[in-house]
């Protein structure tokens, strides 16, 4: 541990304590080990899990990719798809973006831009700091209660609007928390620039901050997205259907009759005996990453484009 | 000593003939009347503490004044009062009077927003907007409702902040490919384009190399025959070359509550200021025994 | 124009006004270059189409009407960013004199521009093809005239000739202020800035009714079973949990409920920790480039996917040859399948926010302790390690509270679907507190109508609310604490 130089008789340090030393730092090299270790094992979880999905789902996906994309869900293992649940999660991606986007943005900018800070403000943000981490199968309960049961009339009962919203409640905290701090990342010195300009608050809002905050803002609303649609329990819960009969579908009873989404698919195929269906439940989860991944990357890329386009 | 330095105005009433080559056409060293603006006991508060009080001057129209003084003195703070960039410190509060051409700056019926635009600023660090050239100086005519072309405006602007030789040629690309002293002239056209009245500059040249900063000064004095300008400088041979007037601001401990609060000791003409103070503390920050 | 615009003393406005002469020519000139390249670009077509079809035998309007197609794409795509060559040799930005329009006729020369008219009529003339035509000046008229302030040559030549002939020097000082109310804006900014907070007011108080909404449906219901007639706190302790046959044993899903987090957090905790130590003070910057978007990848695969993964890999593939090795036989469903998948799902959590953690620990720490060399293994476990100790202990917590959360991966994994008996051993199935939920919801219409089991939903929602709430709130303060040291 201590380094410190053999001086030699005169107190000058000798040549030999400056060199490397020769002999090992064991306990430096089985830090090390150990980190590499943990490293190494984090990246075997994320291959096994791709590989080990990927490879069950090659079956399915492999023999029959284009009637498991597109073939309602059935009894029969030859013929159940997924398309009842592609519809479904992007209904609700839909819904997600129309209400959670506006509100929770909404609210970052009045909490950081507007509310004046006082105790009110900061119970505020603890509150949507701690809904963010309320899990998921608690906003379940609420989609139950407020939107399956009170709103019957307007959602129809387990529906994808009732869904959709119960999602949105979901990811508001989430948007909120990556709006504010993106909108918190802006220097102040561009808004006392606009403000020295003779700018209204709002004009500074909507000319400096919210696009100096735009990249990060897009990054967090995609990412709640890939969020909303990876989400199975709270869908559960507001009572996505195991299986259903699509038979001709007016455009109400789309957004008000039964519904399900990808993650659920995945859920119902998993629960079914393994024999028949476990490669199907692969092949869905096969399905969801390749949505939640694309829907990643889009948000990456679309953070590197407007960072740029911005010039920073 | 504090009640001389209440009423700083009275002084510079002193005639002082020869000194001052540069004022010929005012013969009494007062603020040419009317003054653009008059600040009578102002007082700015942050909170409970007394940041900078009793501040006591007129500012001449189409002069250079300029506020220096130790750090923490509050010239920043009493400059950011004139066209009420404190407000947008929730904290901050005004006490006294400030007067602009005789309406008061802080009377309800006053927004602050319209204040600014006749009150430009320039501050500390350049900051242009991650925008083009051209769309940095049509910002403020833009949000002032100002429609169809600029060029013209954009042009104009960027001639009297004495940048367009440097940069007509590159209008359309980002503003934050300049040079410092470049970013900070640009701020400067984007100020000037709304046409102000005054230009409240907060240290304009303390993040740039003696020569941006030499381009600059010689920018000012020839702004000063459109413009009002005041300069908050820590560089007192920057105050001493540019300035027609200068107020000197130190901070003082306060013998309640041993906070250090700013206050104005003396304003008078830049040459006396600099060649025969009245006030020790003045002399000494001068001399550079304190500071 | 408006009265929003003053202007400097009239003597420094006319200086611009003078050398207007050479303005026009200039633009004048730029007209001029526009038609020489129209008539070279129509040459060229001609060219072109000579070597490609042969002799031509007609220099017609075919010709002229690909030049024009090009010319209009040109013109609309850079004039309106104004950067074409044409438009450096003008200076870039050609316009009329002040900045503003300036007299009526000038406005309407501009808008019979704007719409592509004027580059439109001589080819009306020219050809018989009128829809083609108005088409095309329609869209690159179009294209100009949706990026305002920049415009074509003609426009400007038309508009500064005749705001030259017909509008006379104006002179515009400052207004002169008498009164406060001089100082103020227009009540069109001021409407429009007020209407801006309100909506964002109204957007801000929203998400706030529904926290308050989520906290009271839930409770409330929670109260209704706790309040219902035949419930007893008695209900609460018996065989295990099957609440549709009034089977209420909370010790079932507590000891399930820690099992998993204790298993996930075993799994998470080193492997998470070391991941953030070895991010934050030995990758090279590549290297982390590389392994954190990897690690972040697992953050964001749903977790239905880990549940399916722990029965299909975990438990055949791992457990199962792992356990015959110790006499153990493991089924498909187990809490230690289901746990070891919450784990995984809880690595990225702990990793980043304890990397975040000890980033956030100044350089200058780590500078003094090399300084005085020390080994990179004794700054990061004395130095750094200490000075990040809080918001490593946040992560744990987070982390914690996102295993005690997690519903899918238990749901699917761990067996206990529709009910389970009281079970300590780890290797056997169970249920959690949220699987149970999950089962709960999962039959929801059957249960809605049958006794308090619908209630126990929301009396457990209420339950997991309030544990995930303390865990929360107490990493939120070590953080906050954390953050008040540097």
């Amino acid at each position: 541990m201590s380094n410190t130089a053999k001086t030699s008789a005169t107190g000058r340090p000798s040549l030999g304590s400056l060199q490397k030393r020769r002999t090992a730092d064991v306990k430096g090299q089985v830090f090390l080990g150990l980190l590499l270790l943990a490293v190494g094992l984090a990246v075997a979880m994320v291959l096994a899990v791709l590989f080990s999905v990927i490879v069950d789902g090659l079956d399915v996906l492999g023999s029959r990719l284009w009637s498991f994309l597109s073939n309602p869900s059935s009894s029969d293992p030859e013929k159940a798809g997924v398309v009842q649940g592609i519809r479904g999660s992007l209904l609700i991606a839909a819904i997600v973006s129309v209400v959670a986007f506006p509100i929770g943005i909404g609210a970052a900018i009045y909490l950081e831009e507007y509310a004046e800070d006082n105790t009110f403000t900061r119970l505020i943000e603890v509150a949507v700091r701690n809904l963010a981490g309320v899990p998921s199968i608690v906003y379940g309960l609420l989609g139950l209660a407020v939107f399956v049961q009170s709103l019957r009339g307007i959602t129809g009962g387990s529906s994808v609007i009732s869904g959709g919203l119960t999602l949105s409640l979901l990811v508001l905290p989430i948007v909120i928390i990556t709006a504010s701090e993106a909108i918190r990342a802006v220097p102040s010195s561009l808004s006392d620039g606009a403000y020295g300009l003779g700018a209204t608050q709002w004009e500074v809002i909507r000319t400096q901050i919210l696009p100096a905050a735009l990249p990060g803002i897009l990054t967090g609303a995609v990412l709640s997205i890939a969020r909303a649609l990876g989400e199975a329990a709270p869908l559960l819960v507001v009572g996505a259907a195991a299986f259903y009969t699509t038979g001709f579908q007016g455009f109400l009873d789309q957004f008000q009759g039964a519904f399900t989404a990808l993650p659920m698919n995945v859920a119902n195929f998993a629960k079914l005996p393994a024999d028949n269906w476990a490669g199907h439940a692969a092949a869905a989860s096969v399905v969801v990453l390749v949505v939640v991944f694309f829907i990643n990357l889009v948000a990456i890329i679309a953070r590197a484009r407007i960072t740029k386009k911005l010039g920073r | 000593m504090s009640t001389e330095t209440e009423a700083p105005t009275i002084k510079t009433e002193i005639p002082t003939d020869g000194q001052t080559a540069a004022s010929d056409e005012l013969p009494s060293k007062g603020v040419a009347s009317p003054p653009v603006f008059t600040a009578r006991d102002l007082t700015v508060y942050y909170g409970d503490f007394r940041a900078v009080g009793d501040v006591n001057l007129d500012i001449g129209e189409r002069e250079i004044t300029a506020f220096i003084g130790p750090s923490g003195c509050g010239k920043s703070t009493i400059l950011r009062c004139f066209n009420r960039m404190n407000d947008l410190i929730d904290i901050a509060r005004i006490e006294g009077s400030l007067l602009y051409h005789d309406i008061d700056l802080y009377d309800p019926e006053v927004d602050p927003v319209a204040v600014r635009r006749r009150i430009g600023m320039v501050f500390q660090k350049p900051n242009p907007f991650p925008k083009s050239i051209y769309d940095n100086v049509a910002y403020g005519p833009r949000i002032a409702g100002v429609k169809g072309s600029m060029d013209d405006l954009v042009e104009e602007s960027l001639i009297g902040a004495g940048l367009w030789a440097e940069v007509k040629d590159r209008l359309g690309s980002s503003a934050l490919g300049l040079s410092g002293g470049q970013q900070q002239r640009l701020c400067i056209a984007r100020a000037i384009a709304v046409s102000p009245d005054v230009l409240l500059m907060d240290e304009p040249c303390s993040a740039l190399d003696p020569i941006a900063t030499g381009t600059i000064e010689e920018l000012m004095k020839e702004m000063k025959n459109e413009y009002t300008i005041v300069i908050v400088t820590h560089n007192m041979q920057q105050a001493a070359r540019v300035s027609d007037r200068t107020a000197f601001f130190t901070a003082e401990a306060d013998e309640a509550t041993g906070q250090r609060r700013g206050k104005l000791v003396e304003y008078d003409e830049t040459s006396l200021i600099f060649s025969n103070p009245n006030d020790d503390r003045t002399e000494a920050y001068i001399t550079g025994r304190f500071g | 124009m408006t009265a929003t615009t003053s202007s400097r003393p009239a003597a420094a406005r006319a200086a611009t006004w003078t050398p207007v002469l050479p303005t026009v020519i200039s633009r004048g000139a730029a007209a001029l270059v526009e038609v020489l390249l129209y008539l070279v670009l129509t040459i060229g077509v001609a060219i072109v189409e000579y070597y490609v079809a042969g002799p031509f035998t007609d220099f017609g309007p075919s010709n002229w009407w690909i030049g024009f197609v090009i010319m209009a794409a040109w013109t609309g795509w850079h004039w309106a960013g104004a950067q074409g060559p044409v438009g450096s040799y003008v200076d870039h930005y050609i316009a009329d004199l002040d900045g503003m329009p300036a007299c009526f006729s000038c406005i309407a020369v501009r808008q019979l521009t704007r719409f592509g008219v004027l580059f439109g009529l001589p080819f009306l003339i020219l050809d018989s093809n009128v829809v083609l035509a108005v088409a095309l000046a329609v869209v690159s008229g179009a294209m100009i005239a949706f990026t305002p302030d920049r415009r074509a040559p003609w426009d400007l030549i038309a508009g500064t000739v005749i705001s030259q002939s017909l509008a006379g020097e104006t002179t515009r000082t400052l207004p002169i202020l008498t009164k406060p109310s001089d100082l103020q804006l227009s009540n069109q900014r001021v409407a429009e800035n007020k209407r801006a907070r309100r909506v964002l007011q109204s957007a801000g108080v929203s998400s706030i009714v529904v926290s308050g909404l989520i906290v009271w449906s839930i409770f409330s219901e929670a109260w209704e079973f706790v309040a219902a007639s035949d419930f007893s706190w008695g209900l609460l302790r018996d065989i295990g949990w099957f609440p549709r046959r009034d089977k209420f044993d909370l010790s079932t899903l507590f000891v399930g409920t820690l099992w998993i987090t204790g298993i996930a957090m075993l799994v998470a905790g080193p492997v998470g920790l070391g991941v953030a130590i070895y991010l934050s003070e030995y990758a090279k910057p590549k290297v982390r480039s590389i392994v954190k978007p990897a690690i972040e990848t697992l953050a964001s695969i749903p977790s239905v996917v880990l549940g399916f993964f722990a029965i299909s890999f975990i438990s055949p593939s791992v457990l199962k040859p792992g356990g015959s090795v110790f006499g153990i036989d493991f089924g498909i469903f187990s809490l230690l399948s289901a746990g070891i998948a919450v784990g995984i799902l809880t690595v990225p959590i702990v990793a980043s926010i304890s990397e975040d953690a000890m980033r956030a620990v100044p350089q200058e720490l780590r500078e003094a302790s090399y300084g005085l060399g020390a080994r990179p293994v004794t700054t990061s476990l004395r130095v750094v390690f200490p000075a990040a100790l809080s918001g490593i202990s946040a992560a744990f917590i987070v982390g914690i509270s996102r295993a005690i959360g997690e519903t899918m991966v238990v749901f699917i994994a761990a067996g206990g679907s529709g009910g389970a008996i009281f079970e300590a051993d780890p290797t056997k199935p169970g249920q959690t507190i949220t699987a149970a939920m999950a089962s709960l919801g999962a039959g929801t219409d059957s249960v809605a109508g049958s006794g308090i089991a619908f209630q126990s939903l929301y009396f457990l929602g209420a339950l997991l609310f309030i544990i995930t709430l303390v865990l929360n709130v107490a990493s939120d303060a070590i953080v906050r604490r954390f953050r008040q040291v540097y």
